[in-house]
């Protein structure tokens, strides 16, 4: 199963204005595993999944998929193992009907008509939206969008899902049967998100990223918690984690230490 | 401002249409394509005051209109969208061409003639264009090209430039609405804020086509554009073609109007 295997060794990227994005990223994703990639606004965590993706390539180090590095030359092979919903599903559905949409990746890679549509129908039964799929894609709702991007993905069969954002913008029963979907998946998949309580959920593994580089990694029970380490990179625990707001009980969670306040429990 | 949105969203309306399943919608894309090539040929060939022979070529749309059940309004509504460009072609022939032929006792400028032919002709053609569209959808028709062998990235240009329109437009409205929101007195964009306006639209939109290619790039696409495998050419599809290539011949051939006029004064007398 190496081939499911995700490793990033010694990752840099340098944007041409100068900015440093990724600085020294280095990381093992193994197969089967659930890995959060969290982060403040601007620590890097989009320009990541494009260097993942190979929409980027790295100024120093290498992504490696299974046994094969990220290069242009093995991208077609890179794409059809990793599958990308992106934060805005508009960007990702552009096709004028839903299953055209999904039917789009399949059909790049010159799969029989048949098989094609194998795919698609079950892509669509799987994320539940089959009934919507002579439908327009920008006359759906944001979770039957959200639905039907997960789903073009999922119809090319990747070994890796990474999502970026994918509760991002979704009402809380859309946001829940988002969560369940993906859930439900067996495959490797690398979230990248602000919805901590989703990661919380989801994710075994978190790893917490910083100005472009990887402040923490390990278990998502013991990142998660740990407010001091969340607060330093600009997030919070998980509201499911915090005081309670009307009865005011505590949770089992360590407290970041105010300044000149050292001996704050 | 909101009429602006609204009609700007409405530009799919076509991409909605060709999603009916009529008889017509189910025709080949090739057959339909061929015939509007056909249909456009014969309009434009007639001469520039030979209106009386172009009427019974309003029999095509109007059977596509009926047969394909689609809104005419609003399909109409987007022809007149280039009537300005028709009345800027044709507005010189009346100030240029002072002959003038009789009918039945009224004197009529051959300018004038001329200048309706232009407006009938423009008419017709882009009516058959909406048509098209509006029954074979772009996917279909790009099928359709590169069954014509046309090169893959003249096909491409045209679906991505499509596609590009509703990107580009979404912008606009977006932009549009937030300017409007915080310039409630005032009808349309204040001339100053033109530029900056365009030029956060150029951005916009170059970020958002750029996410768009991503996705594409992501999901295996190398330059073609793949919208299925081809439909089979069916009998009826070809009756479809012969059917109004026959029609279209015979009314370049003889003057129907005249026929029938003749026919009925015949009979009249």
């Amino acid at each position: 199963m190496s081939h499911h295997k995700l490793e990033v060794k010694d990752l840099h990227y340098i944007y041409p204005d100068g900015h440093k994005a990724v600085n020294d990223m280095s990381f093992c994703i193994y197969h089967g595993e659930s890995v959060g990639i969290i982060g403040a606004n601007g620590a890097g965590k989009s320009t990541l999944l494009m260097l993942l993706m190979g929409v980027l390539f790295p100024c120093q180090g290498e992504v490696i998929v299974g046994d094969v590095h990220v290069t242009k030359k093995t991208l077609p092979f890179i794409r059809q193992r990793l599958g990308m919903v992106f934060q805005d599903p508009d960007d990702q559905l552009f096709m004028t009907t839903v299953y055209d949409d999904v039917a789009f990746g399949p059909r790049n890679y010159k799969l029989e008509e048949k098989e094609v549509e194998n795919r698609v129908l079950q892509a669509l039964d799987i994320v539940g939206i089959l009934h919507l799929k002579d439908r327009a894609p920008f006359k759906l709702s944001g979770g039957e969008k959200r639905a039907a991007a997960i789903a073009s993905v999922l119809s090319m069969q990747p070994d890796i899902l990474v999502m970026d954002e994918p509760t991002a913008g979704l009402d809380p029963k859309s946001r829940r049967r988002v969560m369940g979907l993906l859930k439900s998946f067996e495959h490797t998949r690398i979230i990248t998100s602000h919805d901590l309580d989703m990661v919380f959920d989801l994710c075994e593994r978190t790893i917490v990223i910083k100005d472009g580089e990887i402040a923490a990694q390990g278990l998502t029970s013991e990142i998660l918690v740990n407010a001091e380490l969340m607060d330093s990179c600009g997030l919070e625990v998980p509201l499911a984690l915090q005081n309670c707001p009307v009865c005011g009980i505590r949770k089992t969670v360590k407290q970041p230490r105010k300044k000149g306040n050292d001996e704050t429990p | 401002m909101s009429n602006i949105i609204n009609s700007l969203y409405n530009i799919r309306l076509l991409d909605d249409l060709a999603r009916k399943e009529t008889a017509i919608h189910k025709i080949h894309p090739l057959m339909k394509l061929l015939t509007t090539v056909v249909y456009l040929t014969v309009v434009v060939s007639f001469g520039k005051y030979e209106i009386g022979s172009l009427l019974p070529l309003f029999f095509y749309p109007v059977m596509v209109f009926a047969l394909a059940e689609l809104p005419v309004k609003p399909i109409l509504l987007r022809v007149l969208f280039v009537a300005p460009l028709i009345i800027g072609i044709g507005i010189l022939n009346p100030l240029f061409d002072h002959q003038v032929f009789y009918l039945g006792g009224i004197t009529i400028s051959r300018g004038w003639v001329a200048f309706f032919s232009i407006f009938i002709k423009c008419g017709l053609t882009v009516t058959a264009a909406m048509l098209l569209i509006a029954t074979t959808g772009m996917d279909g028709l790009a099928a359709a090209l590169r069954m014509l062998k046309i090169p893959r990235l003249f096909v491409l240009q045209l679906l991505l430039t499509y596609r590009y329109i509703s990107v580009l437009m979404e912008e606009v409205a977006r932009i549009l609405r937030a300017y409007s929101l915080r310039a409630p007195e005032q009808k349309g964009v204040h001339r100053n804020a033109w530029g900056s306006l365009a030029g956060q639209l150029i951005l916009r939109t170059f970020d958002r086509a750029q996410r768009v290619y991503e996705a594409m790039c992501l999901r295996g696409f190398t330059g073609e554009y793949n919208t299925g495998g081809y439909e089979r050419i069916r009998v009826w599809d070809l009756a479809y073609l012969a059917g109004w290539v026959s029609f279209f011949a015979i009314t370049k051939i003889y003057n129907i109007p005249m026929f029938i006029g003749s026919l009925l004064t015949g009979v009249v007398k």
